[in-house]
Protein backbone atom coordinates (compact mmCIF):
# COMPACT_ATOMS: atom_id res chain seq x y z
CA UNK A 1 0.00 0.00 0.00
CA UNK A 2 1.12 3.54 -0.97
CA UNK A 3 2.58 5.79 1.76
CA UNK A 4 0.12 8.54 3.47
CA UNK A 5 0.95 11.78 1.67
CA UNK A 6 -1.38 13.78 4.07
CA UNK A 7 -2.25 12.46 7.69
CA UNK A 8 -5.03 14.72 9.30
CA UNK A 9 -5.39 13.45 12.59
CA UNK A 10 -8.37 15.00 14.98
CA UNK A 11 -7.73 18.65 13.51
CA UNK A 12 -10.14 20.97 15.13
CA UNK A 13 -10.01 24.66 13.81
CA UNK A 14 -12.55 27.12 16.02
CA UNK A 15 -12.69 30.81 14.95
CA UNK A 16 -13.13 33.89 16.97
CA UNK A 17 -12.20 31.30 19.79
CA UNK A 18 -12.14 33.84 22.38
CA UNK A 19 -15.78 35.75 21.43
CA UNK A 20 -19.07 34.56 22.91
CA UNK A 21 -19.91 32.71 19.80
CA UNK A 22 -16.89 30.48 18.47
CA UNK A 23 -17.44 28.93 15.10
CA UNK A 24 -16.25 25.33 15.16
CA UNK A 25 -15.02 25.09 11.05
CA UNK A 26 -13.18 21.40 11.92
CA UNK A 27 -14.22 19.28 15.00
CA UNK A 28 -12.12 16.47 15.46
CA UNK A 29 -11.32 15.37 11.30
CA UNK A 30 -9.42 12.50 10.82
CA UNK A 31 -8.08 11.43 7.12
CA UNK A 32 -5.40 9.98 5.53
CA UNK A 33 -4.43 10.99 1.57
CA UNK A 34 -2.00 8.16 0.11
CA UNK A 35 0.38 9.43 -2.22
CA UNK A 36 -0.47 9.16 -5.70
CA UNK A 37 -3.79 9.18 -5.57
CA UNK A 38 -7.07 11.42 -6.33
CA UNK A 39 -8.79 12.57 -3.73
CA UNK A 40 -11.64 14.58 -2.99
CA UNK A 41 -13.41 15.99 -0.41
CA UNK A 42 -17.01 16.81 -0.23
CA UNK A 43 -19.29 18.71 1.26
CA UNK A 44 -22.06 21.61 1.29
CA UNK A 45 -21.13 25.14 1.87
CA UNK A 46 -19.83 26.17 5.70
CA UNK A 47 -18.70 22.28 5.71
CA UNK A 48 -14.84 22.66 6.72
CA UNK A 49 -13.26 21.73 3.33
CA UNK A 50 -12.17 25.65 2.45
CA UNK A 51 -10.94 25.65 6.41
CA UNK A 52 -9.23 21.85 5.66
CA UNK A 53 -7.33 23.18 3.08
CA UNK A 54 -6.15 26.28 4.55
CA UNK A 55 -4.82 24.42 6.83
CA UNK A 56 -3.07 21.93 4.68
CA UNK A 57 -1.68 24.58 2.71
CA UNK A 58 0.11 26.47 6.02
CA UNK A 59 -2.25 29.44 5.34
CA UNK A 60 -3.59 29.33 8.74
CA UNK A 61 -2.74 26.94 12.04
CA UNK A 62 -5.24 24.31 13.80
CA UNK A 63 -6.44 25.06 17.31
CA UNK A 64 -5.79 21.38 17.87
CA UNK A 65 -4.99 18.48 16.05
CA UNK A 66 -1.92 17.22 13.71
CA UNK A 67 -1.51 17.92 10.21
CA UNK A 68 1.66 16.09 8.34
CA UNK A 69 1.98 16.51 4.70
CA UNK A 70 4.57 13.84 3.74
CA UNK A 71 5.93 13.53 7.20
CA UNK A 72 6.37 16.95 7.76
CA UNK A 73 4.22 18.79 10.42
CA UNK A 74 2.02 21.57 8.28
CA UNK A 75 2.36 23.68 11.95
CA UNK A 76 6.19 23.45 13.07
CA UNK A 77 7.45 23.15 9.34
CA UNK A 78 5.12 25.42 7.57
CA UNK A 79 8.10 25.92 4.56
CA UNK A 80 9.13 22.46 4.50
CA UNK A 81 5.27 21.93 3.58
CA UNK A 82 5.12 24.45 0.47
CA UNK A 83 8.28 23.07 -0.50
CA UNK A 84 6.60 19.91 -1.71
CA UNK A 85 3.24 21.55 -2.40
CA UNK A 86 1.35 23.75 -5.43
CA UNK A 87 -2.12 25.45 -4.81
CA UNK A 88 -4.83 26.66 -7.00
CA UNK A 89 -7.32 28.24 -4.53
CA UNK A 90 -11.31 28.97 -4.82
CA UNK A 91 -10.71 32.57 -5.11
CA UNK A 92 -9.11 33.69 -8.44
CA UNK A 93 -5.43 34.54 -8.26
CA UNK A 94 -3.83 36.36 -11.07
CA UNK A 95 -1.21 38.93 -12.22
CA UNK A 96 -4.17 40.83 -13.74
CA UNK A 97 -1.49 43.68 -14.72
CA UNK A 98 0.94 41.02 -16.75
CA UNK A 99 0.21 39.20 -20.14
CA UNK A 100 -1.21 35.30 -19.52
CA UNK A 101 2.87 34.40 -21.07
CA UNK A 102 4.29 36.67 -17.97
CA UNK A 103 1.85 34.96 -15.42
CA UNK A 104 3.33 32.03 -16.29
CA UNK A 105 7.39 33.69 -16.38
CA UNK A 106 6.43 35.04 -12.53
CA UNK A 107 5.00 31.73 -11.57
CA UNK A 108 7.91 29.81 -12.47
CA UNK A 109 10.82 31.92 -10.77
CA UNK A 110 9.03 31.18 -7.35
CA UNK A 111 9.23 27.24 -8.43
CA UNK A 112 12.58 27.37 -9.04
CA UNK A 113 11.87 26.13 -12.60
CA UNK A 114 15.33 25.88 -14.07
CA UNK A 115 15.95 29.03 -16.69
CA UNK A 116 16.23 27.06 -19.34
CA UNK A 117 12.75 24.87 -18.96
CA UNK A 118 10.40 28.12 -18.42
CA UNK A 119 9.86 29.18 -21.79
CA UNK A 120 9.27 25.39 -23.04
CA UNK A 121 7.13 24.56 -19.42
CA UNK A 122 5.96 28.03 -20.36
CA UNK A 123 4.31 27.03 -23.92
CA UNK A 124 3.58 23.45 -23.04
CA UNK A 125 0.87 24.70 -20.63
CA UNK A 126 -0.41 27.24 -23.07
CA UNK A 127 -0.89 24.87 -25.69
CA UNK A 128 -2.04 21.98 -23.28
CA UNK A 129 -5.01 24.58 -22.01
CA UNK A 130 -5.71 26.51 -25.28
CA UNK A 131 -4.93 29.73 -24.13
CA UNK A 132 -1.94 30.19 -27.59
CA UNK A 133 -4.01 33.25 -28.49
CA UNK A 134 -4.12 34.83 -25.36
CA UNK A 135 -0.63 34.71 -24.59
CA UNK A 136 0.81 38.31 -25.12
CA UNK A 137 -2.74 40.18 -23.90
CA UNK A 138 -3.09 41.19 -20.30
CA UNK A 139 -4.99 38.95 -17.99
CA UNK A 140 -7.36 42.19 -16.70
CA UNK A 141 -8.97 41.88 -20.55
CA UNK A 142 -9.60 38.37 -20.45
CA UNK A 143 -13.01 36.94 -19.48
CA UNK A 144 -13.53 35.23 -15.98
CA UNK A 145 -13.35 31.72 -17.58
CA UNK A 146 -9.83 32.46 -19.17
CA UNK A 147 -8.34 34.22 -16.22
CA UNK A 148 -9.27 30.80 -13.90
CA UNK A 149 -7.68 28.83 -16.56
CA UNK A 150 -4.36 30.70 -16.48
CA UNK A 151 -4.58 30.22 -12.82
CA UNK A 152 -5.17 26.46 -12.44
CA UNK A 153 -2.94 26.20 -15.84
CA UNK A 154 -0.10 27.10 -13.69
CA UNK A 155 0.12 24.41 -11.25
CA UNK A 156 0.62 22.09 -14.20
CA UNK A 157 4.31 23.91 -14.96
CA UNK A 158 5.75 22.50 -11.88
CA UNK A 159 6.37 18.59 -10.31
CA UNK A 160 5.39 19.22 -6.80
CA UNK A 161 4.48 16.14 -5.15
CA UNK A 162 0.94 17.14 -4.36
CA UNK A 163 -1.38 19.51 -5.59
CA UNK A 164 -3.94 21.22 -4.07
CA UNK A 165 -7.10 22.06 -5.94
CA UNK A 166 -10.02 24.22 -4.39
CA UNK A 167 -13.13 23.92 -6.90
CA UNK A 168 -11.18 24.32 -9.89
CA UNK A 169 -12.96 23.91 -12.78
CA UNK A 170 -15.26 26.29 -11.39
CA UNK A 171 -16.44 29.24 -14.25
CA UNK A 172 -14.40 26.67 -16.92
CA UNK A 173 -16.44 26.13 -19.94
CA UNK A 174 -17.37 21.92 -21.10
CA UNK A 175 -14.11 21.97 -23.40
CA UNK A 176 -11.62 23.85 -20.68
CA UNK A 177 -12.77 21.02 -18.02
CA UNK A 178 -11.87 18.17 -19.73
CA UNK A 179 -9.04 19.52 -20.66
CA UNK A 180 -8.16 20.15 -16.48
CA UNK A 181 -9.75 16.66 -16.10
CA UNK A 182 -7.42 15.30 -18.14
CA UNK A 183 -4.23 17.48 -17.06
CA UNK A 184 -5.10 16.02 -13.41
CA UNK A 185 -5.17 12.12 -14.43
CA UNK A 186 -2.29 12.72 -16.43
CA UNK A 187 -0.07 14.18 -12.87
CA UNK A 188 -1.54 11.59 -10.91
CA UNK A 189 -0.50 8.84 -13.29
CA UNK A 190 3.00 10.43 -13.00
CA UNK A 191 2.56 9.94 -9.57
CA UNK A 192 1.60 13.25 -7.94
CA UNK A 193 -0.88 12.82 -5.23
CA UNK A 194 -4.62 15.36 -5.67
CA UNK A 195 -6.29 16.46 -3.22
CA UNK A 196 -9.29 18.28 -4.76
CA UNK A 197 -12.78 20.08 -3.49
CA UNK A 198 -15.68 20.14 -5.59
CA UNK A 199 -19.25 20.83 -5.68
CA UNK A 200 -19.49 19.07 -8.99
CA UNK A 201 -20.18 15.40 -7.65
CA UNK A 202 -19.96 14.14 -10.79
CA UNK A 203 -16.62 15.41 -11.49
CA UNK A 204 -15.45 13.69 -8.06
CA UNK A 205 -17.01 10.58 -9.33
CA UNK A 206 -14.98 10.64 -12.46
CA UNK A 207 -11.88 11.73 -11.08
CA UNK A 208 -11.43 10.40 -7.50
CA UNK A 209 -10.05 6.96 -6.34
CA UNK A 210 -10.35 8.15 -3.06
CA UNK A 211 -13.47 10.58 -1.82
CA UNK A 212 -14.62 11.76 1.71
CA UNK A 213 -17.69 13.80 2.92
CA UNK A 214 -17.67 16.45 5.33
CA UNK A 215 -20.24 18.11 6.87
CA UNK A 216 -20.57 20.72 10.28
CA UNK A 217 -16.70 19.85 10.41
CA UNK A 218 -17.01 15.97 11.01
CA UNK A 219 -16.19 13.18 8.52
CA UNK A 220 -19.25 11.46 7.37
CA UNK A 221 -17.52 9.15 5.47
CA UNK A 222 -14.25 8.57 3.47
CA UNK A 223 -13.55 6.30 1.13
CA UNK A 224 -13.46 4.68 -2.56
CA UNK A 225 -16.00 5.41 -4.83
CA UNK A 226 -18.12 1.96 -4.72
CA UNK A 227 -17.38 2.30 -1.08
CA UNK A 228 -19.18 5.39 -0.83
CA UNK A 229 -21.89 4.63 -3.07
CA UNK A 230 -22.42 1.50 -0.69
CA UNK A 231 -23.20 3.55 2.09
CA UNK A 232 -26.42 4.05 -0.38
CA UNK A 233 -26.18 0.64 -1.45
CA UNK A 234 -30.10 0.11 -1.49
CA UNK A 235 -30.84 3.75 -3.51
CA UNK A 236 -32.85 3.27 -6.82
CA UNK A 237 -33.34 6.14 -8.89
CA UNK A 238 -36.45 5.57 -10.63
CA UNK A 239 -38.30 7.52 -13.24
CA UNK A 240 -41.85 6.63 -13.94
CA UNK A 241 -44.17 8.51 -16.84
CA UNK A 242 -47.93 6.75 -16.43
CA UNK A 243 -50.94 7.68 -18.95
CA UNK A 244 -52.80 8.82 -16.36
CA UNK A 245 -51.22 9.51 -12.61
CA UNK A 246 -53.91 8.67 -10.24
CA UNK A 247 -54.03 9.97 -6.20
CA UNK A 248 -54.26 6.25 -5.81
CA UNK A 249 -50.93 5.05 -7.52
CA UNK A 250 -49.67 8.59 -5.89
CA UNK A 251 -49.91 7.42 -2.29
CA UNK A 252 -48.86 3.86 -3.30
CA UNK A 253 -45.70 5.82 -4.65
CA UNK A 254 -45.15 7.87 -1.92
CA UNK A 255 -45.44 5.23 0.79
CA UNK A 256 -42.54 3.57 -0.64
CA UNK A 257 -39.02 4.63 1.56
CA UNK A 258 -38.26 6.67 -0.55
CA UNK A 259 -35.07 10.17 -0.44
CA UNK A 260 -36.63 12.22 -2.94
CA UNK A 261 -39.71 12.24 -4.29
CA UNK A 262 -41.25 14.50 -7.42
CA UNK A 263 -43.69 14.35 -9.71
CA UNK A 264 -44.83 16.71 -12.90
CA UNK A 265 -47.60 15.45 -14.94
CA UNK A 266 -47.74 12.03 -15.34
CA UNK A 267 -44.19 11.37 -14.26
CA UNK A 268 -42.55 10.91 -11.23
CA UNK A 269 -38.97 10.93 -10.37
CA UNK A 270 -38.15 8.99 -6.93
CA UNK A 271 -34.93 8.05 -5.37
CA UNK A 272 -35.93 4.65 -3.10
CA UNK A 273 -33.59 3.51 -0.26
CA UNK A 274 -34.52 0.09 0.65
CA UNK A 275 -37.18 -2.25 -0.08
CA UNK A 276 -35.89 -2.40 -4.49
CA UNK A 277 -38.18 -5.78 -4.40
CA UNK A 278 -41.29 -4.11 -3.09
CA UNK A 279 -40.66 -1.85 -6.24
CA UNK A 280 -39.99 -3.84 -8.22
CA UNK A 281 -43.28 -5.78 -7.40
CA UNK A 282 -45.19 -2.62 -7.75
CA UNK A 283 -44.00 -1.39 -10.94
CA UNK A 284 -44.57 -4.67 -12.83
CA UNK A 285 -48.12 -4.37 -11.39
CA UNK A 286 -48.57 -1.26 -12.72
CA UNK A 287 -47.42 -2.11 -15.74
CA UNK A 288 -49.84 -4.80 -16.17
CA UNK A 289 -52.46 -2.81 -15.52
CA UNK A 290 -51.00 -0.73 -18.68
CA UNK A 291 -50.80 2.55 -16.60
CA UNK A 292 -47.06 2.94 -16.85
CA UNK A 293 -45.64 4.30 -20.58
CA UNK A 294 -42.18 5.00 -19.56
CA UNK A 295 -40.00 3.16 -17.08
CA UNK A 296 -36.21 4.18 -16.08
CA UNK A 297 -33.99 2.47 -13.38
CA UNK A 298 -30.51 3.31 -12.05
CA UNK A 299 -28.49 2.71 -8.81
CA UNK A 300 -27.09 5.26 -6.87
CA UNK A 301 -24.52 7.82 -7.43
CA UNK A 302 -22.52 9.30 -5.31
CA UNK A 303 -24.97 12.04 -5.28
CA UNK A 304 -27.51 9.82 -3.88
CA UNK A 305 -24.84 8.51 -1.37
CA UNK A 306 -24.42 12.28 -0.97
CA UNK A 307 -27.93 13.23 0.02
CA UNK A 308 -28.60 10.09 2.20
CA UNK A 309 -25.40 10.53 4.29
CA UNK A 310 -26.36 14.17 5.03
CA UNK A 311 -29.51 13.63 5.75
CA UNK A 312 -28.50 11.06 7.93
CA UNK A 313 -25.91 12.92 9.90
CA UNK A 314 -28.98 15.28 10.28
CA UNK A 315 -30.27 12.49 12.81
CA UNK A 316 -26.95 10.80 14.01
CA UNK A 317 -25.98 11.29 17.98
CA UNK A 318 -22.89 13.42 17.90
CA UNK A 319 -19.46 11.90 18.10
CA UNK A 320 -20.46 9.00 15.04
CA UNK A 321 -19.90 8.54 11.52
CA UNK A 322 -21.25 6.69 8.52
CA UNK A 323 -17.80 4.94 7.52
CA UNK A 324 -17.15 2.74 10.77
CA UNK A 325 -14.07 0.62 9.09
CA UNK A 326 -13.96 1.46 5.87
CA UNK A 327 -12.18 4.86 5.78
CA UNK A 328 -8.21 5.14 6.31
CA UNK B 1 18.01 34.19 -1.31
CA UNK B 2 16.08 32.90 -4.37
CA UNK B 3 12.93 33.57 -3.23
CA UNK B 4 13.25 36.92 -2.44
CA UNK B 5 14.92 38.17 -5.76
CA UNK B 6 11.53 36.04 -7.45
CA UNK B 7 9.45 38.49 -5.25
CA UNK B 8 11.82 41.71 -6.26
CA UNK B 9 11.82 40.20 -10.07
CA UNK B 10 7.56 39.82 -10.02
CA UNK B 11 7.29 43.62 -7.87
CA UNK B 12 9.46 44.77 -11.11
CA UNK B 13 7.42 43.68 -13.93
CA UNK B 14 4.43 45.08 -12.44
CA UNK B 15 5.84 48.27 -11.80
CA UNK B 16 7.30 48.09 -15.64
CA UNK B 17 3.77 47.72 -16.77
CA UNK B 18 2.87 51.30 -16.34
CA UNK B 19 5.46 54.34 -17.27
CA UNK B 20 3.27 56.58 -15.62
CA UNK B 21 4.24 54.99 -12.76
CA UNK B 22 7.79 55.10 -13.21
CA UNK B 23 8.19 58.56 -13.82
CA UNK B 24 5.91 59.23 -11.13
CA UNK B 25 8.12 57.42 -8.71
CA UNK B 26 11.27 58.87 -10.07
CA UNK B 27 10.54 63.16 -10.65
CA UNK B 28 7.95 63.29 -8.31
CA UNK B 29 10.00 64.15 -4.91
CA UNK B 30 12.66 66.40 -7.30
CA UNK B 31 9.62 68.27 -8.59
CA UNK B 32 8.52 68.98 -5.28
CA UNK B 33 11.64 70.55 -3.95
CA UNK B 34 11.53 72.54 -6.92
CA UNK B 35 8.11 74.10 -6.66
CA UNK B 36 7.15 73.84 -3.06
CA UNK B 37 10.52 74.92 -1.67
CA UNK B 38 11.63 77.49 -4.13
CA UNK B 39 8.30 79.23 -3.19
CA UNK B 40 9.59 78.33 0.69
CA UNK B 41 12.42 79.53 0.15
CA UNK B 42 11.43 82.70 -1.11
CA UNK B 43 8.94 83.17 1.58
CA UNK B 44 11.87 82.99 3.80
CA UNK B 45 14.21 85.45 1.97
CA UNK B 46 16.45 82.86 1.24
CA UNK B 47 17.38 80.94 4.48
CA UNK B 48 16.99 79.94 7.98
CA UNK B 49 18.65 79.34 10.76
CA UNK B 50 18.96 75.67 12.72
CA UNK B 51 21.46 74.48 14.92
CA UNK B 52 23.17 78.27 14.79
CA UNK B 53 23.85 77.61 11.10
CA UNK B 54 22.02 80.02 8.60
CA UNK B 55 21.11 77.72 5.43
CA UNK B 56 19.54 78.05 2.54
CA UNK B 57 15.44 76.37 2.53
CA UNK B 58 16.09 74.60 -0.19
CA UNK B 59 19.29 73.08 1.73
CA UNK B 60 17.35 72.36 4.57
CA UNK B 61 14.29 70.67 2.97
CA UNK B 62 15.98 68.24 0.69
CA UNK B 63 16.17 66.13 3.47
CA UNK B 64 12.62 66.63 4.16
CA UNK B 65 11.45 66.07 0.86
CA UNK B 66 13.97 62.76 0.75
CA UNK B 67 12.24 61.46 3.94
CA UNK B 68 8.76 62.10 2.40
CA UNK B 69 9.97 60.01 -0.79
CA UNK B 70 10.69 57.36 1.26
CA UNK B 71 7.55 57.28 3.24
CA UNK B 72 5.83 57.64 -0.07
CA UNK B 73 7.11 54.90 -1.76
CA UNK B 74 6.46 52.72 1.72
CA UNK B 75 2.82 54.00 1.96
CA UNK B 76 2.88 52.63 -2.13
CA UNK B 77 4.40 49.35 -1.44
CA UNK B 78 1.91 48.51 1.21
CA UNK B 79 -1.24 49.35 -1.39
CA UNK B 80 0.01 46.46 -2.99
CA UNK B 81 -1.37 44.13 -0.46
CA UNK B 82 -5.36 45.63 -1.15
CA UNK B 83 -4.06 45.16 -5.23
CA UNK B 84 -2.67 41.91 -4.44
CA UNK B 85 -5.54 40.86 -2.26
CA UNK B 86 -8.64 42.54 -4.86
CA UNK B 87 -6.67 40.04 -7.47
CA UNK B 88 -6.86 37.15 -5.06
CA UNK B 89 -3.04 36.47 -5.35
CA UNK B 90 -2.06 37.54 -2.21
CA UNK B 91 -3.31 34.02 -0.66
CA UNK B 92 -1.61 32.10 -3.07
CA UNK B 93 1.49 34.02 -2.38
CA UNK B 94 1.42 32.42 1.06
CA UNK B 95 1.91 29.36 -0.45
CA UNK B 96 4.88 29.54 -1.96
CA UNK B 97 8.10 28.02 -0.54
CA UNK B 98 9.00 30.72 1.20
CA UNK B 99 8.99 32.26 4.32
CA UNK B 100 6.24 35.32 5.24
CA UNK B 101 9.74 37.67 6.12
CA UNK B 102 10.85 36.40 3.16
CA UNK B 103 8.18 37.93 1.39
CA UNK B 104 7.97 41.20 2.59
CA UNK B 105 11.35 41.73 2.20
CA UNK B 106 11.90 40.78 -0.94
CA UNK B 107 8.61 43.14 -1.54
CA UNK B 108 9.85 46.32 0.02
CA UNK B 109 13.77 45.60 -2.06
CA UNK B 110 12.57 46.53 -5.64
CA UNK B 111 11.27 49.53 -4.12
CA UNK B 112 14.15 50.26 -1.93
CA UNK B 113 16.10 50.70 -5.23
CA UNK B 114 13.31 52.81 -6.80
CA UNK B 115 14.03 55.13 -3.68
CA UNK B 116 17.69 55.34 -4.20
CA UNK B 117 17.17 56.23 -7.61
CA UNK B 118 15.06 58.56 -7.27
CA UNK B 119 17.05 60.32 -4.22
CA UNK B 120 20.10 59.86 -6.31
CA UNK B 121 18.09 62.11 -8.94
CA UNK B 122 16.68 64.15 -6.24
CA UNK B 123 20.20 64.89 -4.57
CA UNK B 124 21.96 65.21 -8.03
CA UNK B 125 19.39 67.46 -9.67
CA UNK B 126 18.90 69.60 -6.44
CA UNK B 127 22.69 70.64 -6.34
CA UNK B 128 22.76 71.11 -10.29
CA UNK B 129 19.47 73.43 -10.13
CA UNK B 130 19.35 74.92 -6.75
CA UNK B 131 22.88 75.24 -6.05
CA UNK B 132 22.81 73.16 -2.54
CA UNK B 133 26.06 72.50 -0.86
CA UNK B 134 26.27 68.88 -0.42
CA UNK B 135 28.52 66.56 2.13
CA UNK B 136 28.99 64.22 -1.27
CA UNK B 137 31.67 62.27 1.04
CA UNK B 138 28.30 61.21 3.12
CA UNK B 139 26.34 59.56 0.04
CA UNK B 140 26.92 56.07 1.23
CA UNK B 141 25.36 57.00 4.61
CA UNK B 142 22.77 59.13 2.87
CA UNK B 143 21.63 56.18 0.64
CA UNK B 144 21.90 53.95 3.52
CA UNK B 145 19.65 56.30 5.12
CA UNK B 146 16.96 55.84 2.42
CA UNK B 147 17.20 52.12 2.05
CA UNK B 148 16.69 51.88 6.26
CA UNK B 149 13.85 54.88 5.80
CA UNK B 150 12.04 52.95 2.77
CA UNK B 151 12.02 49.78 4.57
CA UNK B 152 11.09 50.63 8.18
CA UNK B 153 7.80 52.58 7.32
CA UNK B 154 6.84 49.91 5.20
CA UNK B 155 7.05 47.47 7.54
CA UNK B 156 5.73 49.91 9.88
CA UNK B 157 2.29 50.45 8.05
CA UNK B 158 2.33 46.18 6.81
CA UNK B 159 0.54 45.32 10.03
CA UNK B 160 -2.04 48.11 9.73
CA UNK B 161 -2.79 47.03 6.19
CA UNK B 162 -3.04 43.30 6.77
CA UNK B 163 -5.41 44.24 9.77
CA UNK B 164 -7.47 46.89 8.53
CA UNK B 165 -8.54 45.37 5.10
CA UNK B 166 -10.53 47.56 3.89
CA UNK B 167 -8.69 49.83 1.51
CA UNK B 168 -11.41 53.17 1.96
CA UNK B 169 -10.65 52.90 5.82
CA UNK B 170 -6.24 52.43 5.23
CA UNK B 171 -6.78 55.17 3.07
CA UNK B 172 -8.33 57.34 6.09
CA UNK B 173 -5.62 55.99 8.60
CA UNK B 174 -2.97 56.71 5.91
CA UNK B 175 -4.15 60.69 6.06
CA UNK B 176 -4.43 61.07 9.87
CA UNK B 177 -1.37 59.32 10.50
CA UNK B 178 0.55 61.51 7.77
CA UNK B 179 -0.45 64.30 8.50
CA UNK B 180 0.45 64.20 12.08
CA UNK B 181 3.68 62.53 11.59
CA UNK B 182 4.31 65.18 8.30
CA UNK B 183 3.55 68.62 10.25
CA UNK B 184 4.68 67.35 13.47
CA UNK B 185 8.52 66.69 12.35
CA UNK B 186 11.33 68.13 11.11
CA UNK B 187 10.43 67.71 7.90
CA UNK B 188 9.52 71.66 6.95
CA UNK B 189 10.59 73.16 9.24
CA UNK B 190 13.63 73.20 12.52
CA UNK B 191 11.82 71.50 15.86
CA UNK B 192 13.92 74.13 17.68
CA UNK B 193 11.41 77.05 16.31
CA UNK B 194 8.56 74.73 17.91
CA UNK B 195 5.82 75.62 20.62
CA UNK B 196 6.95 73.61 23.91
CA UNK B 197 4.40 70.56 23.17
CA UNK B 198 4.91 70.36 20.01
CA UNK B 199 9.03 70.28 19.92
CA UNK B 200 7.75 67.19 22.30
CA UNK B 201 5.30 65.64 20.14
CA UNK B 202 7.97 66.32 16.98
CA UNK B 203 11.19 64.67 18.91
CA UNK B 204 9.22 61.71 19.44
CA UNK B 205 8.64 61.35 15.89
CA UNK B 206 10.13 58.69 13.79
CA UNK B 207 9.40 61.04 10.61
CA UNK B 208 11.57 63.53 12.53
CA UNK B 209 14.25 60.83 13.62
CA UNK B 210 14.79 59.74 9.69
CA UNK B 211 14.88 63.48 8.13
CA UNK B 212 17.72 64.59 10.82
CA UNK B 213 19.46 61.31 10.03
CA UNK B 214 19.15 62.50 6.13
CA UNK B 215 20.00 66.19 7.00
CA UNK B 216 23.14 65.38 8.67
CA UNK B 217 23.95 63.13 6.07
CA UNK B 218 23.36 65.01 3.43
CA UNK B 219 24.39 68.99 4.93
CA UNK B 220 25.88 68.37 7.95
CA UNK B 221 23.90 69.81 10.25
CA UNK B 222 22.82 69.08 13.55
CA UNK B 223 24.73 67.34 16.09
CA UNK B 224 26.34 63.74 15.72
CA UNK B 225 25.54 62.31 19.23
CA UNK B 226 22.13 63.55 18.80
CA UNK B 227 21.34 62.09 14.94
CA UNK B 228 23.65 58.87 16.11
CA UNK B 229 20.72 57.98 18.55
CA UNK B 230 17.63 59.53 16.41
CA UNK B 231 19.37 57.24 13.62
CA UNK B 232 19.71 54.05 16.42
CA UNK B 233 15.73 54.14 17.51
CA UNK B 234 14.93 54.28 14.03
CA UNK B 235 16.77 50.94 13.30
CA UNK B 236 15.10 49.52 16.44
CA UNK B 237 11.89 50.59 15.01
CA UNK B 238 12.66 49.32 11.80
CA UNK B 239 13.57 45.92 13.73
CA UNK B 240 10.69 45.97 15.63
CA UNK B 241 8.07 46.63 12.97
CA UNK B 242 9.81 43.59 10.99
CA UNK B 243 9.00 41.47 13.69
CA UNK B 244 5.58 42.61 14.22
CA UNK B 245 4.84 42.32 10.19
CA UNK B 246 5.93 39.10 10.00
CA UNK B 247 3.96 37.86 13.06
CA UNK B 248 0.56 39.71 11.58
CA UNK B 249 1.35 38.00 8.16
CA UNK B 250 1.88 34.69 9.80
CA UNK B 251 -1.31 35.12 12.27
CA UNK B 252 -3.97 37.59 11.08
CA UNK B 253 -4.90 36.10 7.83
CA UNK B 254 -8.45 35.06 6.33
CA UNK B 255 -9.54 34.52 9.89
Amino acid sequence: MAEPAIQVTDLVKVYREKSSHPVRALDGLTLTVREGEIFGLLGRNGAGKTTLLRILTTLIEPTSGRVTILHRDAVKNPLEVRKNICVVLQENAVELYLSVRDNFFTFARFHSIPAGEVRSRTNRVIEQFGLGDYADQKVIDLSSGLKRRVQVAKVFMVDKPIIFLDEATTGMDPVNKRATIDAIREQARRGRTIFLTTHILQEAEELCDTIAIIDHGKRLACGSLQQIKSLARHALDITLTFDTLTDATLSELRALPSTKFEHTDNTVDMCVAGGEVAVLELVARLARQQRVLHVEMSSATLEDAFFELLRKSAHRPPGTTEDGGLSP
Amino acid sequence: MSMIIAVMYREYRIRTTSMTWIFYDMFMPITYLLLFGIGLDKAFHGGIVTHGVAISYNAFFLSGVLSMACFGIAINTTYGFFVDRDNGIFYEFLTYPMTRGEFLIGKIMFNCLLSLVQSLLTIGLGSLLLGISLHWENIVFVLAGVILGTAGWFFFLTPFALRIRRNDMFNTFLNVVYFVLMFASSMFYPVEVLPGWLKGLSYANPLTWHTDTLRFATIGVGTFEVVAVEALAFALLLLISFWFAVRTLRHAILK
